[in-house]
């Protein structure tokens, strides 16, 4: 490369540079989780249909990777750089509202208001009758089923037991090579989680008054259940191996038969498995008939030292109105969060998401305690241990409880 | 030993490692091509090679955006880096002084800590001085980290250079500056053009900072834009990150091919003879 | 100006800008380490050492320790003993040196995050590119789940390390032997020396110093290395692939105990030093002998 060439694409550069200014006073500042390749440029989008309606104020839309939020967030906080607004997990919530870092919004919050949320998703972001967030994400969990294996099995439906589960398994096992029955998660984010839906089957709490419920009878038969699926042959092989995303890709291949996730997975195989026949059920109940599906929802919060509260919350406002709240939920494929939405006929008439909130008056949401990521961690930790086979069931859930307590005990 | 013997030798005991360097590279490339219905099939030859990809992640990553901001940062980091290192590097070849020592274990403890923590208290400082989400801060960070090394490095090198020639020069009346323009810095081009690169290479792969600093996409350096495809999404276009991986490589592979000529045996000595 | 002056003048701009990213970082982190510190930097009361005891009490933070070491050693010692016949390789005259060169020196080209991601993406066990690679070869009948446990994946790990390590080795070492000149060697051929005696009393010698380099500066960046094992296994499963910078990632950033955190990386930082400080010393002897 020649000497003047170098010289000439810096200067571009720094000609670039120099259009990048830093926030002014009446800049709302917005860090964005990036749930998928849509999520920026919606709210890009969004973000200038707002500026557009109220001159004067500037959102500056800042997407963040999922995976480096937390620590994104914790490097901005504690160098006081933070945004105005964010969307955190609603599971933390709990340790920035004990932290004072968050500011409630009740003074916004008219019953009207209120009134556009279905309330399970908004209770979780209420914490001693104040609402801290507003949920910008919303999702359950359901049974997704090959219908082409479970036809070459000779099953006719979904199952709706864990018992009938285990049959239907080996049938497949069985008669459909190549197939595992279950697809189960082993590995990152949400690995406690996919073990919850067979506790909770079984009748077990994750947090019981106070308690730890991992050492239950109901959690060591959950436990059970999911380690004799692996030494039969009904799972994946090597599932400390597969993370969420892994398992999802399996069932996009036909390479397992079921899979427990969200309602994103049905966009995706339409995008990218548009062949894959399948269907969506209830996670099945238990032996005394208990089911749970898991509700997850993230918040957008408010931070205390933000100075431009009116105007964040202004484009909040904006974000929660039912045209916005549409156009983002179908292009992330997540649930509706506001009552008006979900009564369009794209969420009304889809038969995928029908099961879905068919789900929601059994849904149970992370519990709200500190330290909730420490005791999911503990669990995960625990169940990848006995999902291995490397000690028994009983201790290691056992320890794992105890660890638990303290952590709970501690706050 | 015949130079044809002792090539067909080399290559020989060199094939593992051929393989397994170029094992991640026919990986990316191989997803880079393939159908998007095919991109989850770990077959080795997909049913067609899809060219477009390229073009598509391209457009989809705003990754001309990313080469740019990558380029300049890398390249002023670089430029900063080397000005500063050389005159510290002659320094510590060529004098004796009090804390000369101390100096270079100095360096060396300076590249200790794990960037990941540096990079919590460096945040503070930039934020501090209300630098956040600006290249010339990450530029200037990039600097920082790496002039321990390049003048660690620059100055190892430096001291294989003999003084014979410099004495030569004094003794005819140069000045020092004469001297160190016109004598030593030509002997020492191809350890500042390694250490150059060494420097480069660093910058263009830096990542924890990167992240923490900037906000705004318009902002960001190629390997952020690229982790972003896939860190946490609910679902990862692997064939696009593995296009954008692969086109990232390149400036730097033609890079190599312009620097290993200063590797060779004697060019660093050429003068002396 | 005095010789002494002009000496203080050059090293002064690359010591302030080293300064600036180490002293100041420093100092918080050894303020958050005995403090007990809530999840976003906030000091609480002074706490002593009580952070550094509860680490210590901490039977996953030990395993992480030793495996910290293991890992080092391995991927530093892997590194060095390819590294060195590599260089010596192409450092001689051969066809297609260049080429040999240029794909020696490829791993490089892709960022540490990169290359542990595409490695993920061809480790997995049912869709990875390796697996279907081996069977394609015939040299495996099922498929292999490198991931899924402890002791398929360390070694895995370390393999990519010591892959990723290679290029950086091998040029600080083609440096070095670019400074040996070829009437070394002429000489030595007149004399009568093999290639074995010309290796062991030319070559050796005169690259001792850039071994060293390699040695001390790889044990630094291997020790705080974090990508390759973060984006194959986040340590796991059940933490057995844990090294210390991952624990401290999760201790601080997941788990919100930057205080923990910050002590771990004090802890890295003395074994670092201490580590150095007796390489340098010995080294420095051997050079000196």
């Amino acid at each position: 490369m020649k000497q003047s060439g170098v010289k000439a694409l810096l200067l571009a550069c720094a000609g670039l540079l120099a259009l990048s200014g830093t926030a002014d006073a009446g800049t709302v500042r917005v860090t964005i989780a990036e749930y998928s390749k849509g999520t920026g440029p919606y709210f890009n989008e969004a973000a200038q249909a707002f500026e557009a309606a109220n001159p004067g104020t500037k959102i500056q839309i800042e997407v963040v990777p999922w995976d480096n939020l937390q620590q994104k967030l914790t490097t901005d906080i504690s160098a006081g750089a933070n945004a105005d607004l964010s969307i955190i997990g609603t599971r933390w919530l709990l340790d920035y509202v004990s932290q004072g870092i968050i500011t409630p919004l009740d003074a916004h919050v008219t019953p009207d208001f209120k009134g556009r949320f279905i309330d399970t998703f908004l209770k979780p972001s209420v914490m001693d009758g104040k609402v801290y967030g507003l949920p910008i994400a919303a999702s359950a969990r359901a049974l997704y089923y090959n219908k082409d294996v479970f036809a070459k099995a000779g099953l006719s439906g979904p199952p709706g037991t864990w018992a009938e589960f285990t049959a239907g398994a080996e049938k497949i096992k069985a008669s459909v090579p190549g197939v595992f029955a279950f697809g189960l998660q082993g590995k990152e984010i949400e690995t406690d989680v996919y073990f919850y839906y067979a506790l909770w089957s079984q009748g077990g709490e994750i947090v019981q008054g106070g308690k730890s419920g991992l050492g239950s009878a109901a959690a060591v038969a959950a436990a059970k259940l999911y380690r004799s699926y692996i030494n039969g042959g009904l799972t994946q092989p090597g599932v400390t191996s597969y993370s969420r995303e892994d398992v999802q890709n399996l069932f996009k291949q036909g390479k397992v038969a079921t899979v427990i996730t969200a309602p994103f997975l049905s966009s995706q195989i339409k995008n990218e498995a548009p062949n894959l026949q399948y269907g969506v059920a209830a996670i099945p109940a238990g032996p005394g008939g208990a089911r749970g599906t898991y509700g997850v929802t993230d918040s957008i919060v408010l931070f205390e030292n933000s100075k431009v509260k009116e105007e964040a919350w202004k484009f909040l406002d904006f974000l929660f109105t039912t045209d916005q709240r549409t156009k983002f939920d179908k292009i992330e494929g997540f649930l509706p969060v506001n009552v008006k939405e979900a009564s369009d006929p794209y969420f009304a008439d889809n038969a995928d998401l029908k099961v879905f909130t068919s789900l929601l008056p059994g849904a149970r949401f992370a519990p709200v305690i500190a330290g909730w990521e420490e005791v999911a961690t503990v669990t995960s930790n625990a169940l990848q241990t006995v999902y291995l086979g490397r000690a028994e069931i009983e201790p290691t859930l056992r320890d794992a409880a105890a660890k638990a307590d303290e952590i709970l005990a501690k706050k | 030993m015949s130079k044809l013997t002792r090539s067909v030798l080399y290559w020989l005991l060199l094939s593992p490692l051929v393989v397994l360097v170029l094992f991640p590279f026919a990986v990316m490339f191989i997803t880079a091509v393939k159908p998007q219905a095919e991109v989850l099939d770990p077959a080795w030859w997909p049913s067609a090679a899809r060219w477009a990809n390229f073009a598509e992640m391209w457009r989809a990553t705003g990754f001309g955006g990313a080469l740019l901001n990558s380029l300049y940062v890398s390249g002023m980091a670089t430029v900063i880096t080397t000005a500063v290192s050389i005159p510290a590097a002659y320094a510590l070849s060529r004098y004796r002084f009090a804390g000369r020592g101390a100096f270079r274990q100095f360096l060396l403890v300076s590249q200790m800590l794990s960037p990941i923590v540096l990079v919590v208290g460096l945040f503070r400082l930039v934020a501090a001085m209300g630098l956040i989400d600006s290249l010339h801060a990450v530029t200037m960070v990039y600097a920082a980290f790496n002039t321990a090394f390049s003048v660690w490095m620059l100055q190892s090198y430096f001291a294989t250079i003999p003084k014979d020639l410099e004495e030569a020069a004094w003794i005819e009346r140069a000045s020092p500056f004469q001297t160190l323009t016109r004598v030593f810095l030509p002997l020492a081009v191809p350890a500042m053009v390694v250490t150059a690169i060494f420097t480069f290479i660093n910058t263009w792969n830096e990542f924890v900072v990167a992240l923490t600093m900037l906000r705004q996409q318009s902002a960001y350096t190629l390997p952020i834009q690229i982790f972003s495809l896939v860190a946490g999404r609910y679902t990862v276009e692997w064939h696009y990150v593995m296009a954008a991986a692969f086109v990232a490589t390149i400036p730097v592979a033609i890079l190599f091919a312009w620097l290993q000529r200063y590797l060779v045996r004697g060019l660093a000595l050429g003068a002396v003879k | 100006m005095g010789r002494r002056a002009t000496a203080y003048c050059l090293i002064l701009p690359s010591f302030l800008l080293a300064a600036f990213i180490v002293l100041w970082p420093l100092k918080e982190i050894i303020n958050l380490a005995l403090h007990d510190v809530n999840r976003f930097g906030l000091l609480r009361a002074f706490s002593g050492l009580a952070n550094f005891r509860t680490l210590f009490a901490d039977p996953d933070f030990l395993a992480a320790l030793w495996r910290t070491l293991v890992w080092t050693a391995g991927v530093v010692g892997g590194t060095l003993a390819v590294s060195v016949p590599v260089a010596l390789m192409l450092n001689g005259d051969f066809y297609g040196r260049g080429a040999a060169r240029v794909i020696v020196m490829l791993p490089w080209a892709v960022s540490l995050t990169m290359t542990a991601i595409v490695w993920r993406w061809a480790l997995s066990g049912e869709s990875g590119m390796l697996n279907s690679g081996l069977r394609g070869l015939g040299l495996i009948d099922g498929n292999i789940q490198w991931l899924a446990e402890a002791s398929t994946a360390f070694p895995m790990q370390i393999l990519i390390g010591i892959e990723a390590s290679i290029p950086f080795t091998t040029t600080i070492l083609l440096g070095g032997l670019s400074s040996v000149p070829d009437e070394l060697y002429d000489a030595a051929a007149i004399e009568g020396a093999g290639a074995w005696d010309q290796f062991r009393f030319i070559t050796l010698p005169l690259l001792r110093p850039f071994i060293n380099i390699a040695v001390v500066l790889n044990t630094i960046y291997v020790f705080n290395s974090f990508p390759i094992i973060w984006a194959t296994t986040q340590g796991g499963p059940a933490n057995s692939t844990d090294i210390l910078v991952t624990y401290l990632y999760k201790a601080g950033f997941r788990l919100g105990k930057l205080g923990e955190a910050a002590a771990v990386s004090l802890i890295m930082f003395g074994v670092l030093l201490v580590f150095t400080l007796i390489y340098v010393r010995l080294a420095m002897r051997e050079e000196a002998a």
